[in-house]
């Protein structure tokens, strides 16, 4: 356990030791601010059957953001560390290969909701400037932070597999866009054909679950879903990682 | 403390360890010698734990690499071939985590860390970043990481390996020092490195022990060898001549030195002595003697013999 501490610090500690982070936090919030902006000048003296902050986690920005910036984020977990030859030096100290894996997932997701929290500010000016006009309702945005989150425990556990294919973080960066896009647009699937096959693929309809979440509708069967193909992604990487014992 | 039995490592068709057996005593400094590709650095891999072997036994203080693998990890400091550190972070922070990833307790921890600091020389360079650092202080960050947790086992790959000589023999020195108090496991391809560091010596070649001695045995197997280097001055041919009439002299070599003299070396069969035959020739035919010595044999001359020799074997084989 404290194992996992210590690697889960280190992991995070090396996002702020490299450039790379700093830039993807500025592109993030470059990028929202934009949506925001455009958001409220578009909805402003009009009437909409959504508030801003129902919208904001439902815009072609947000999920640009969550289908590209996550892969940047997980690339280099697993990836760095092989071209360095680092996980030589890490895999001989005595620390099991779940806690490397879980540590690394968690890292990631810790800088995840770190990139995500300057965005509360927006509801608070929101709040603050235009309580008359739209009162926020703190019920739904705290719902549409927890799918963000959850959304976000499976993206990232896809980017980490992908990271720890290969040593190249390219690679790792391309391979997990790939998987992330693919579940993401398997969700729209969901919209067409038969019957089972809308209810089936509606589990993967990321879009669908965060416009539920947003309007603060929090299904369980959406989260479960969510925490157990996550904790499966999880279980099939430390498979990967062990797999140099076997091969 | 190391007990290797029929260690045997195949990847993909290759087989990089074919059956090796050896073992490594408590507060030995042991060198592992081998050509590159010779099964140095896997059989090292196997060792600590970070892959397993395909069939074979091995045991680090009696507890089994495979099946006891954390429990091993946590009396070995492995440094890997090339030294893999994280480059961004400062010296004092990469120790503090390594240390605190293999479980010094934290009270401990700074104490610790200073130790292995004044150990290594690494005080001056305490706040700067690794990836910053020259190549010999970054090979010392590794020493340092490697013993931070005070391992009863040090498993070296190529400590050495790219430093300019100064910083070879400091590190040397290092090891040396270190060998008072851990059993180390050293590999190697440079040969006076285990001549000075080592106090055994386990040649592998092709993934299979060939020889396993101290340095000394192992070089006076060739020490018999009876090859003597002679300085004379006279007349080319007659000299020639001369030494190659002598009793038990196989082969004689002569070239020009830098002043008058010529220098011979004279070639005989191992465990004879034709220094005597030597001195008599060339007083009997007034010739100036300058120099009559026996050629010390070194490792080198050891690993050349046995690797070579089984060399052109194989690749007969091969086709």
């Amino acid at each position: 356990m404290s194992n996992l501490f210590t690697l889960w610090r280190r992991e995070l500690a090396a996002y702020f030791l490299s450039p790379i982070a700093y830039l993807v936090l500025l592109s993030f919030l470059v990028l929202n601010a934009v949506s925001f902006l455009l958001m409220v000048n578009f909805m402003d003296g009009r009437t909409t059957d959504a508030s801003v902050m129902q919208s904001f986690f439902n815009t072609f920005f947000y999920w640009v953001a969550m289908l590209f910036v996550v892969p940047v984020i997980t690339m280099k977990l697993f990836a760095e560390e092989k071209r360095m030859g680092t996980l030589e030096t890490l895999m001989t100290a005595p620390v099991s290969d779940a806690s490397v894996v879980q540590s690394k997932f968690l890292g990631a997701m810790t800088f995840f909701a770190i990139m995500w929290l300057p965005t509360v500010a927006y509801a608070w000016i929101l709040n603050y400037f235009a309580k008359d006009a739209t009162p926020i309702d703190w019920g739904p945005v705290c719902a549409a932070y927890g799918g963000t989150l959850l959304v976000g425990l499976l993206y990232i556990s896809l980017g980490l597999m992908a990271s720890s294919f290969t040593h190249n973080q390219i690679v790792a960066a391309i391979v997990g866009f790939v998987l992330i896009a693919v579940i993401f647009f398997l969700g729209f699937l969901s919209r067409i054909g038969p019957t089972w096959v809308q209810a089936f693929f509606g589990y993967l309809a990321s879009v669908e679950h965060m416009s539920d979440f947003a309007r603060g509708q929090i299904d369980l069967r959406r989260v479960l879903f969510y925490i157990s193909a996550t904790v499966f992604i999880l279980f099939v990487t430390q498979k990967i990682v062990e797999s140099r014992k076997w091969r | 403390m190391i007990e290797v039995q029929n260690l045997t490592k195949r990847y993909a068709g290759v087989t990089a360890v074919d059956g090796v057996s050896f073992t490594v005593n408590r507060g030995e400094i042991c060198g592992f010698l081998g050509p590159n590709g010779a099964g140095k650095s896997t059989t090292m891999k196997i060792l600590s734990g970070f892959m397993p072997a395909t069939s074979g036994q091995a045991t680090v203080a009696g507890h089994d690499v495979f099946t006891e693998s954390e429990e091993v990890r946590t009396r070995i400091g492995y440094m890997p071939e090339n030294n893999p550190l994280y480059p961004d972070m400062r010296v004092t922070e990469y120790l503090g985590y390594r240390a605190a990833l293999k479980g010094v307790p934290r009270a401990k921890r700074k104490a610790r860390i200073d130790e292995v600091l004044q150990l290594c020389g690494l005080s001056d360079v305490r706040r700067r970043i690794v990836g910053q650092l020259s190549k010999g202080y970054k090979q010392r960050v590794g020493l340092a990481d490697s013993l931070v947790h005070d391992p009863d086992l040090l498993i070296l790959d190529e400590p050495t390996i790219g430093l300019d000589p100064n910083q070879i023999r400091q590190v040397r020195q290092l090891i040396k020092d270190l060998g008072k108090r851990h059993t180390i496991l050293i590999s190697t391809h440079i040969l006076p490195e285990v001549e000075m560091t080592c106090n055994r010596v386990i040649i592998i070649n092709k993934g299979k022990i060939v020889a396993s001695d101290t340095p000394e045995n192992l070089t006076k197997m060739l020490e018999g060898g009876g090859t003597v280097r002679a300085e004379i001055r006279g007349e080319r041919a007659a000299i020639e001549r001369g030494l190659r009439g002598l009793p038990g002299v196989k082969d004689v070599q002569i070239e020009a030195g830098n002043d008058d003299f010529l220098r011979a070396t004279i070639y005989a069969p191992p465990r004879s002595d034709v220094r005597v035959h030597v001195f008599e020739v060339a007083a009997a035919n007034r010739w100036t003697l300058r120099e009559l010595s026996r050629v010390r044999q070194t490792l080198e001359d050891v690993f050349a013999f046995i690797t070579m020799k089984e060399a052109p074997v194989k690749e007969e084989e091969g086709k």
